[in-house]
């Protein structure tokens, strides 16, 4: 609790026990943000605030298409953002942007996070390293769509803040983050001990893709490397392709297919009437 | 009351007046090393920029308010005094607790409020001083000129001081030189009005400060520069094993470097090495950080079972043509593309930079030393200490190689936006040098990075080369290139003086395919000019269209509904959104279809059909900054997310904005404050106005685009404002002494002396490029005497204007008017210091000159409108 305080992170006040643990089978009501809120009210024990703000997030996610598949949105709408920013911050956990985390890091914005995470196009199962655990968000997402994600983070407080928030969580049910396994290490050298990985998604800077990365990406891999500053940056995607004649390709694209997507703010409805957006 | 004339004797006085103006323009380097180190160069100009807005409120203050300070100047001139430095530190003291960040700029708005909050700070002192040099003007006006030289002097020597300490103090402690320099001023000024309360008000406030600024701060651990989480050193500070293993304060920047495991570099690596390699080196590499910017990675002298990555490294390219070849490396930087060179075989490898604290810390630190195989003295190298564009535009040697790889950091730490920084190395004019530099075959090769979507740099620096090699007269230009790029990562432009062979071509063809890189031009490629005219649009549909209308994006029904992979929407030009990437990336076609045109000289419509500013680099436009065109800034303000790489060009117009808005205000408001009174006696004042505002942007603007001018003869940015500061100021203030001679026969000689500026400044304006170029080519110690002779017409020259219509203001009796011009002046320094690099950006560095000259000209009938003389009373 010491390293979350020193954080920042103290966890949001004790609510009700989590009643229905999470399986991959967990459906909460996707067509309706007031059934949803309901369902996860009575079901997780969330902050009734904070649900409807994940929930009008998601919708701006979908109508940006930064989120396509239904298992990613639901993703989305079990994995609880706020938990994971620092507590000033925390009343802008579902705004557009990113936000700073401390030791010169950021949580990236739900729409950025979306978009890596569905471009991985994760199957139950798959094997995913992160590195960079950074908030933790990202990995919390990735453990509502497989069971195996691996993440390492190389600032130690910051590993050791993260871990805690996990831990914290599974405490209080999240059983799902028991789906994440993290250390203290530079990512540069990848997880042997549990390679190859189906999907990297490395979310620091570095001027070239990591050879030993690389190595332990599956054939027919997906990697997600972000290039370039905070608030300058485009996330450039690589696929580890084999040929017909076994040998092995490697392809570059970028998450967004090389378009420039610019911020569309999205409207806070009351009703019928449009009552300012959520990102001011 | 101490009478007027006896302030005025004695040199006391000019001392006390100097010292001061130093402090204050020592305080203002300070404050800008302060940003650099700490947070981002530009965000430190455009804060001290505004922040010398506090010369036109403290004129302001007292216009409205003249005949109170008139009686009580003694006490208001020593209380300004003495508060200077404690407000200096404490103001310091304060904004350092509570930084700003400028990625956030845009997502919190209470970053907003802290970078109000630090403008507010910094002006403080700057008002301080600003009160005491303007109430000692106003008791002395009838002397203005002298004292003006003081001032002129004063600032002039002091910056050259205040560089010369940076060689002693780090950052943190660069402002315990105004401070000296106040303390100092205090003195002189104590003893020009003998009064001991004063000397003994500065004992205390001196014991403030400088116990605030050390004991203090150290005491109750206050930072005294907050580096931001998020500069390149902070995250070298931050690995566990870090170890800053050298440390150096200088003109030059500050040098830091790191030891870590956790560092590594291999700029442009291929993919292909994870294939191919059996692992990368360990430990290979230590991190350079210059005002904590970087890191520019440092090599190990790796033994030669560990060098198998150079060759998926872009650098190895033209070796791959060229063996045993003499290499020059334009910019030494952290040592790789020497390393790679020797590693090629080269028989002989000149290194240049004009960087001497770093050539300073690879030859003479023990620890480096031992690091890099003291690589800087090895039999094969020779090291050039200067400029290497210079070094080859003056020399017989010729290359088979020239190398300009990656000459930055990585690239990683600049989330403050990058600074229009001059970058001659990559102009046209420098490109036709290296290229003049090769043997007959000979190879230029130039890597930038090539992060950005769409791509600017890199489009860029295609026109450059390609102008370069037309000025050259190579007969036919499409078999002298041949580019390969890494989507988001490098581009590498070969140049074969003479076109590649078949052979040659082949070759390359085959690295590329083993690198897996994206060609880009190669003799015999068929790519329509027109080819992504389709990317084009679509890129200006994406950065300038519509956003959808208000309400249509919140809750979707279901025709909204998220397009499935694989599907197009209307607007995709460039593939499905969610879908399978395009078989080619969009900025790859439109760098192909680029070369095509420049090949086919149809680079202007290419060019201006683009969404940013494409313009090839020339040493009148030598930025790689600045890509929104200034037409184009009312379509992007609702969405600043995507331009947060223009940081640095967005503030120099928010300056600008701010400067005129304040500079409106606080001009407007003596005029509504005394319109009835005094200034309704005082004709000429639209023409007095203007003459004051003509000679403050005409002044800062010659200094300023004079600064990034004697770059190219001078190398380095630090230099050359030294040489600028200290050369422009004191033979102003030299101008300002002689000034006082002609005072009663100014309205026969100021025409002449107008004339004479603008002719001088046009002249500059056109032909000192030429000049530079040829001091450029002579040994160091004789270009700081030619460069102070080039700076001494126009510099003597425009130290005369000033003071002859201020003392002919106080001569008249308008001493509202008095105030008010030097506000004026002041204001408008500021608004011509941001209009220089806006021009530069957008016209070439002679427009600021030929502007400034033609303000001069402007300047002469205003001045007959100042010697008109006052009403009188019954007549107002």
């Amino acid at each position: 609790m010491s390293v979350l305080a020193a954080g920042g992170m103290m966890p949001l006040t004790t609510r009700a026990a989590i009643s229905t643990p999470f399986t991959f089978d967990l459906e909460p009501p996707m067509t309706a943000r007031e059934a949803f809120v309901e369902w996860m009210v009575n079901n997780r024990g969330e902050d009734r605030h904070f649900l409807g703000q994940r929930w009008d997030r998601l919708q701006a996610m979908v109508e940006h298409k930064d989120v396509w598949d239904d298992v990613v949105k639901r993703a989305f709408l079990l994995t609880p953002r706020e938990e994971f920013v620092q507590k000033v911050n925390r009343s802008h956990s579902y705004d557009h942007n990113f936000l700073d985390i401390g030791y010169g890091v950021t949580i990236s914005g739900p729409h950025l996070v979306g978009r890596m995470t569905n471009s991985l196009e994760i199957k139950q199962g798959d094997k995913v390293l992160e590195i960079g655990t950074g908030s933790g968000f990202q990995s919390s997402f990735l453990a509502h769509l497989t069971d195996k994600c691996y993440s390492i983070e190389i600032i130690k407080p910051l590993a050791e803040r993260t871990r805690g928030v996990y831990d914290e969580l599974i405490g209080r049910g999240y059983s799902e983050f028991q789906n994440i396994t993290t250390k203290n290490a530079d990512g540069y050298y990848g997880w042997e001990e549990f390679a190859p990985f189906d999907k990297i998604i490395v979310t620091c800077g570095i001027d070239h893709v990591p050879p030993p990365l690389l190595k332990q990406l599956q054939p027919q891999g997906v990697m997600l490397v972000p290039i370039g500053p905070p608030g300058a940056q485009r996330v450039l995607k690589i696929i580890k392709g084999v040929e017909a004649d076994g040998s092995t390709h490697i392809a570059r694209t970028d998450i967004y297919n090389g378009r420039i997507v610019p911020f569309v703010p999205f409207k806070k409805l009351d009703g019928d009437k449009i009552s300012g957006t959520h990102n001011t | 009351m101490q009478d007027v004339r006896e302030l005025n004797s004695g040199a006391r006085l000019y001392i006390a007046v100097g010292l001061l103006a130093g402090a204050v323009i020592a305080l203002q380097i300070a404050v800008m090393r302060i940003f650099a180190a700490g947070n981002w160069a530009h965000f430190g100009s455009f804060i001290v920029s505004i922040a010398m807005l506090g010369v036109g409120i403290s004129s302001t203050v007292m216009c409205v308010r003249q005949p109170w300070f008139e009686r009580h100047w003694r006490r208001i001139a020593s209380a300004a005094l003495l508060a200077f430095g404690p407000i200096a530190v404490a103001a310091n003291l304060i904004a350092q607790q509570f930084p700003f960040n400028a990625i956030f700029l845009i997502a919190d708005d209470s970053q907003k409020w802290r970078l109000a909050g630090n403008f507010v700070l910094y002006l403080l002192p700057f008002f301080t001083g600003s009160l005491f040099l303007g109430t000692v003007f106003l008791k002395t006006r009838q002397q203005f000129a002298r004292i003006y030289f003081a001032d002129l002097a004063g600032c002039g020597l002091c910056g050259l001081a205040t560089l010369g300490g940076m060689w002693l103090y780090a950052p943190e402690h660069l402002l315990l030189i105004p401070l000296m320099l106040w303390l100092a001023a205090g003195v002189a000024w104590a003893w020009t009005i003998a009064s001991r309360r004063v000397l003994f008000g500065l004992l205390v406030a001196g014991a403030l400060a400088w116990s605030g600024q050390t004991w203090l701060a150290d005491s109750l651990a206050l930072t005294r520069l907050a580096v931001s989480e998020y500069k390149g050193v902070s995250y070298a500070q931050r690995f566990p094993d870090a170890q800053r293993v050298y440390e150096r304060a200088t003109p030059f920047g500050h040098l830091e470097i790191y030891a870590s495991s956790y560092l590594h570099f291999a700029p442009g690596l291929s993919d292909n090495a994870a294939l191919n390699l059996p692992e990368m080196p360990d430990n290979a590499y230590l991190g350079l950080y210059i005002d904590g910017d970087g890191p520019i990675g440092i090599i190990r002298d790796l033994p030669a079972s560990q060098t198998a990555y150079f060759d998926y490294l872009p650098t190895a390219l033209p070796f791959a043509l060229k063996q045993d070849a003499d290499v020059f490396v334009v910019q030494f930087g952290g040592g790789l593309s020497t390393a790679s060179a020797l590693n090629k075989g080269a028989r002989s490898v000149t290194v240049a930079d004009s960087n001497p604290a770093v050539l300073n810390a690879f030859r003479h630190d023990a620890g480096l030393r031992e690091f890099t195989g003291d690589i800087l003295a090895k039999p094969r190298v020779k090291v050039v200490a200067q400029d290497g564009r210079i070094f080859l535009s003056n020399t017989d040697e010729r290359y088979d190689v020239v190398d300009l790889s990656l000459a930055d950091s990585a690239g990683l730490s600049n989330p403050g936006g990058f600074a229009i920084a001059e970058k001659y190395n990559y102009t046209t004019e420098a490109m036709r040098t290296y290229m003049r530099a090769l043997k007959n075959g000979g190879v230029l090769a130039v890597t930038l990075w090539n992060k950005e979507e769409p791509p600017k740099s890199v489009l860029r620096l295609y026109a450059t080369m390609v102008a370069a090699a037309r000025e050259m007269g190579e007969p036919d230009l499409e078999r002298c290139f041949y580019v390969v790029s890494s989507y988001l990562s490098t581009a590498t432009v070969l140049y074969r003086r003479g076109g590649f062979s078949d052979e040659e071509v082949a070759t390359l063809k085959a690295r590329t395919r083993a690198l897996s890189f994206d060609e880009i031009q190669a003799p015999g490629s068929q790519v329509d000019a027109h080819a992504a005219d389709d990317v084009m649009a679509a890129y200006r549909a994406q950065i300038f269209g519509k956003l959808p209308a208000s309400g249509d994006a919140s809750i979707p029904d279901d025709s909204s509904a998220a397009t499935e992979p694989g599907a197009e929407s209307a607007d995709d030009d460039m593939g499905a959104e969610t879908g399978d990437a395009p078989t080619v990336m969009p900025s790859i076609a439109l760098a192909r279809a680029a070369w095509a045109a420049l090949l086919a000289n149809q680079w202007q419509p290419f060019a201006d059909t683009y969404v940013y500013d494409l313009h090839a680099l020339t040493n009148q436009r030598p930025y790689f900054a600045a890509y929104l065109r200034p037409a184009s800034l009312p379509g992007v303000l609702d969405r600043l997310d995507l331009l947060q790489d223009e940081w640095g060009y967005l503030l120099v117009w928010a300056t600008l904005i701010i400067a005129c808005c304040a500079g409106a205000i606080l001009i407007a408001l003596p005029a509504l404050f005394g319109w009835r009174g005094l200034l309704a006696r005082c004709p000429g004042k639209v023409g007095t106005l203007l003459y004051f505002a003509c000679l403050g942007a005409g002044y800062i603007m010659v200094e300023v685009v004079l600064i990034s001018h004697f770059i190219l003869a001078l190398s380095n940015a630090t230099v050359s404002a030294t040489v600028l500061i200290t050369g422009m100021l004191v033979f102003s203030g030299f101008g300002s002494l002689c000034a006082e001679r002609y005072l009663d026969s100014a309205r026969r000689v100021m025409p002449y002396i107008f004339i004479a500026i603008a002719v001088l400044l046009i002249g500059y304006g056109l032909f000192i490029d030429r000049a530079l170029d040829v001091v450029g080519s002579l040994p160091y110690g004789w270009r700081l005497p030619c460069c102070f002779l080039l700076i001494l017409p126009p510099a003597f020259l425009m130290g005369m204007p000033m003071p002859t219509g201020m003392t002919w203001l106080a001569r008249l009796g308008k001493e509202q008017m008095f105030l008010w011009a030097w506000g004026v002046n002041g204001c408008m320094s500021v608004i011509g210091a941001a209009l220089v690099p806006l021009l530069a950006t957008s016209f070439g560095l002679s427009s600021a000159l030929v502007l400034a000259g033609l303000l001069y000209l402007v300047a002469l009938p205003a001045f007959r409108a100042l010697l008109r003389p006052m009403l009188p009373a019954s007549a107002a």
